[in-house]
């Protein structure tokens, strides 16, 4: 009999949790360790954000499905890891604290056989002064409830603009560091869409601001892609979007400092510079949750677990970016130290970052980091479940299930505006999703044909299909397994 | 230059019966990328 143990009910945690409890019979412990009581189905936030869904929709509460389910639940946090337990308890350990209810404040030693770490990203807000949703007319859609207030904030600026005043809006990062740009592409435009509704968008001025060096970076290097019968770069793509839509841009920007109403930040140039608006969404960067690890005779080990993220099977030599290569990034997302501790989703430290490497004159560090949310979390999470599964059903290791994002496709459906015949969506396929620039050198390192674009309203559709097909899954109702991560 | 998107483009791309099969193919795409396999890149036979 094995125990495992899950931490975060995310899209990893919850994708693992489910795959193994379907895999596993009951004699095996499955328990799922997480400080929320709902999951939260993340990429529809932005639609949460703009009004045209409320948070119920996109949201169930996790504890029936466990008990209906048999995954075991509890609702804590995790404090301090202790992979080779401690002087009073053999096994390894995760000490956990309750969050809410009689236990809340208490802590507990949860023992495992096996741990997945899918506790994602902590949001640094604070990496950013005054950067705090809700606050300085700032807002973001990272959870369900920082989007119910976006779109409260979004709400009664329209109302404004319905009296006549000319505002200005400003959506993108909020950190030189910041990931995730594919959430503020698609919050801006389906802005932009919701005030044309609203028929105020000639009230208000739209800036998109980034750490991106170019539009249609992504954190993802950017890309050459087919559109239509046309092969194009993705800034050119997006380029052509903003100009259609009238957005503005700027690019190659670290904000640094947020006051109401001015985002401070520094570019690529060195200069410094501020941005005025009266509603921003700006996304935070992101960084672990700072835990700490213990050995038995407890000495601090973390640098064995952590370096920020989760220590996973990357290769963490520091080389320029010319060195780079697919090979740098993980395949099982084990841990090399304690081969029973996997992390997959945001939860690992990737080697590196998949966009080009850029400093300000000033020395400043502007560049994306890398993105892992969605899709490559649900995937690297079942084949570390899968791998799990083996090896308890063979009783030695097996990590015969591989998934690096060098050799793995991503789709990003990106809403362009809510409507069933109004809405558009910009649906960009990727493969690879870290590019092969030796398998495909002539390409930027990736397939084209298998890395297309495409702009219109069937890419709304898709976007809400999938929204229904992964709720639907992730509720675990009949035969949810055929649905692909 | 920057690319502009023609109002036939724009007819095409709001165009619901032609976006209905658009959404067939993007979906079967999609489909094929999405899940069309993974694996790792350190043993190149």
């Amino acid at each position: 009999m094995a125990k495992i143990v899950v931490l975060g009910a995310g899209i990893s945690g919850h994708v693992a949790a489910s795959h193994l409890r379907r895999k596993l019979s009951r004699e095996h412990e499955v328990l799922v360790v997480s400080p929320n009581s709902n999951y939260q189905w993340i990429p529809s936030n932005i639609w949460v954000g703009i009004g045209r869904m409320s948070s119920k929709q996109i949201l169930f509460p996790l504890e029936p499905l466990y008990k209906k389910k048999h995954i075991g639940y509890k609702q804590a946090k995790a404090v301090t890891f202790h992979p080779e337990g401690d002087k009073t308890e053999a096994k390894p350990y995760v000490l956990v604290e309750y969050v809410v209810g009689d236990k809340k404040g208490q802590q507990e030693k949860v023992t495992y056989d096996y741990l997945i770490n899918g506790t994602g990203p902590k949001l640094n807000f604070e990496a950013t002064e005054g950067l705090n949703p809700g606050t300085n007319k700032t807002y973001s859609v990272c959870t369900y409830t920082h989007a119910d207030h976006a779109w409260e904030g979004l709400h009664a600026l329209i109302q404004e603009m319905k009296q006549g005043k000319k505002t200005k809006i400003l959506i993108g990062t909020g950190h030189a560091k910041a990931t995730c740009q594919g959430a503020a592409f698609e919050y801006i435009l389906n802005v932009e869409q919701e005030l044309r509704r609203h028929k105020v968008r000639d009230m208000a001025e739209i800036t998109w601001i980034s750490n991106e060096y170019q539009l249609g970076d992504f954190g993802m290097d950017g890309m050459l892609l087919s559109y239509g019968s046309m092969t194009m770069k993705s800034h050119e793509m997006i380029e052509m979007i903003f100009e259609d839509r009238d957005i503005k841009w700027i690019l190659g920007a670290g904000v640094n400092k947020i006051e109401d109403g001015v985002a401070h930040y520094e570019n690529l140039e060195g200069e410094y510079k501020t941005e005025t608006y009266d509603f921003a969404m700006l996304i935070p960067s992101f960084s672990g949750h700072g835990f700490k690890a213990f050995d038995k005779n407890e000495n601090d080990i973390t640098d064995k677990l952590f370096k920020g993220f989760m220590i996973v099977d990357a290769d963490y030599t520091p080389k320029p970016y010319e060195e780079w290569s697919v090979q740098d990034w993980p395949e099982t997302y084990q841990n090399p130290s304690y081969k029973n501790i996997f992390a997959p989703g945001i939860a690992f430290a990737p080697p590196h970052s998949i966009s080009k490497p850029r400093k300000s004159k000033n020395g400043t560090d502007i560049t994306p980091a890398p993105p892992r949310t969605g899709m490559p979390s649900g995937i690297t999470a079942k084949l570390v479940a899968d791998n799990i599964i083996d090896t308890i059903k063979n009783g030695k290791e097996s990590l015969h299930h591989k998934g690096s994002m060098g050799n793995m496709g991503a789709a990003c459906i990106a809403s362009a505006g809510y409507g069933l015949t109004s809405g558009s969506g910009v649906s960009i396929t990727t493969y690879p999703i870290v590019p092969d620039y030796h398998k495909y050198p002539k390409t930027q390192g990736r397939q084209l044909g298998k890395t297309f674009g495409e702009i219109g309203l069937a890419g709304h559709w898709l976007k809400l299909a999938l929204h229904y097909a992964f709720i639907y899954k992730a509720k675990m109702r009949p035969f949810w397994w055929l649905i692909p991560e | 230059m920057t690319q502009r998107i023609s109002k036939y483009q724009r007819f095409k791309m709001m165009n619901p019966i032609l976006q209905f099969f658009k959404f067939i193919y993007l979906s079967i795409k999609v489909l094929i990328i999405v899940a069309g396999g993974h694996g790792g890149t350190r043993q190149v036979n």
